[in-house]
């Protein structure tokens, strides 16, 4: 086509390889301009997201709490509270020195927010009767510890991102930013169910993660309980001649207590010979896994750092003892958010199949230990 | 080029209900969760033989999108 006598074709010919010889020297570069601006728009829904969730944790502690002073720098200040890992070359003895700092990092947070938190008349039962005693009711500061960790997760999240943001920036470093742009949408998405678990924690509903829990308080119900490590409770029960040694973290608190020590000590220092340990736990399902779904297995079921799974996979060993496992499958964010439906009608048929794990692998006259894995948030025993 | 950024969820609003059982006749009363409610928890008395009931499940489902007739 002739247009005032230019070729119009040729011109759009040279057009068309002028733009592919401008995307041959500056395609990275309209790559890296693209890739800032998503990275971006993330980063400023993680802030918001970090922000919501400090505040949230600000106002529980003023509005539930009864803080006697303004709470916020001290929250600002938990927020940036770091935990050094101790150092892991010689790794002899490892466990034991993770355990120390996780311990210590756990107790100094408890006291710091029982700290913060206004003193409540509490009536509690002693050998002479009711008695009314002064102290933070315990829920709430549990609940607080909660809310303080998803806070702290969330400004760490936004700050690493921020940090390789602005380094990929300044570096203008196309791999930086391609792959953390590639990974935007698995961390909106964990920083998303972080969230969404504030909601539950402030009013204290059981969570998806406390399924273990809640079924193992169905054994513990009207038995005397005892406390056989921190934050964690044990009672003795019985099933078809086998009796039963029943553990899960205090509730209706937002614990995980230390089933691993607690373990330890039911079989070291009370004696207990199990014929099998039987863990009950929440675990991440896969992408097209229906949530509820429950899945048998051997081995420890626990997550955390591995200090707990370690200490029972340990005893387990020098005793002989087999470590049978029942996890209910479900999402992250429905792991840490109100328990869904599917969750929790999920618990007849995991006692059932507890039952029947019971009756083929023990025998009359054997001890079993049974340990509900999870935050116990709303669920006492 | 396509955001990898995923946008705001719409997520389906969640309803949380108490389930309480009476642990002598068995029948499950089904109700709106409140602040305190917490699993093993004693609760109202059952409504078929008077026993104290104890909670059960607390769960959530999503509410019932509104007929769109």
């Amino acid at each position: 086509m002739q247009a005032g006598g230019v070729d119009t074709t040729s011109l759009l010919y040279i057009a068309s390889f002028a733009v592919m010889i401008a995307f041959m020297f500056y395609g990275t570069r309209f790559q890296v301009y693209m890739a800032l601006n998503d990275i971006g728009r993330g980063l400023n829904r993680l802030k918001i997201m970090k922000d919501k969730s400090r505040k949230e944790a600000i106002d529980y502690l003023v509005n539930v709490g009864k803080a006697p002073k303004d709470p916020t720098e001290r929250v600002d200040q938990f927020l940036d509270y770091v935990t050094i890992m101790p150092v892991d070359i010689d790794p002899q003895g490892l466990v034991g020195k993770i355990d120390h700092v996780m311990t210590t990092n756990n107790d100094r947070v408890r006291a710091e927010v029982t700290n913060l938190l206004a003193p409540v008349n509490q009536v509690a039962v002693s050998q002479t009767g009711p008695v009314t005693v002064t102290q933070v009711n315990p829920v709430t500061v549990s609940i607080s510890e909660n809310l303080l960790e998803v806070a702290s997760s969330l400004n760490l999240i936004h700050k690493i991102v921020r940090h390789y943001y602005l380094l990929g920036k300044k570096t203008n470093s196309y791999f930086t930013l391609i792959q953390l742009q590639m990974i935007m949408p698995m961390i909106i998405q964990e920083a998303d169910a972080l969230l969404n678990a504030v909601d539950s924690f402030k009013v204290g509903q059981p969570i998806g993660d406390g399924i273990g829990a809640s079924i193992a308080a169905r054994f513990m119900v009207g038995k005397e309980k005892r406390v056989v490590a921190k934050d964690t409770v044990m009672a003795i029960s019985e099933y078809k001649g086998r009796k039963l040694y029943v553990l899960k973290a205090e509730g209706p608190m937002g614990y995980v207590g230390q089933p691993g020590l607690a373990i330890k000590k039911v079989v070291d220092e009370m004696g207990v010979k199990p014929t099998a340990i039987i863990m009950i736990d929440a675990a991440l399902k896969l992408e097209g896994e229906k949530t509820g779904e429950i899945a048998e297995g051997v081995g420890a079921a626990i997550g955390g750092i591995g200090v707990e799974k370690f200490e029972i996979e340990e005893v387990a060993t020098k005793q002989k003892v087999p470590l049978y496992a029942i996890l209910v499958k479900q999402s992250i964010l429905e792991a840490i958010t109100v328990m869904r439906k599917e969750i929790a009608e999920a618990s007849d048929k995991v006692v059932q199949v507890l039952n029947r794990v019971i009756e083929e692998k023990t025998k009359e006259g054997d001890d079993v230990v049974i340990a509900g894995i999870g935050n116990t948030l709303g669920v006492a025993q | 080029m396509m955001s990898s950024v995923p946008g705001t969820d719409k997520k389906s609003k969640l309803l949380v209900y108490t389930i309480e059982e009476c642990p002598v006749c068995g029948q499950k009363t089904k109700r709106a969760f409140q602040v305190g409610d917490y699993i093993t928890k004693e609760s109202a008395k059952c409504t078929k033989c008077g026993n104290t009931t104890r909670i059960n499940l607390v769960y959530a489902e999503p509410a019932k999108p509104p007929n769109s007739r």
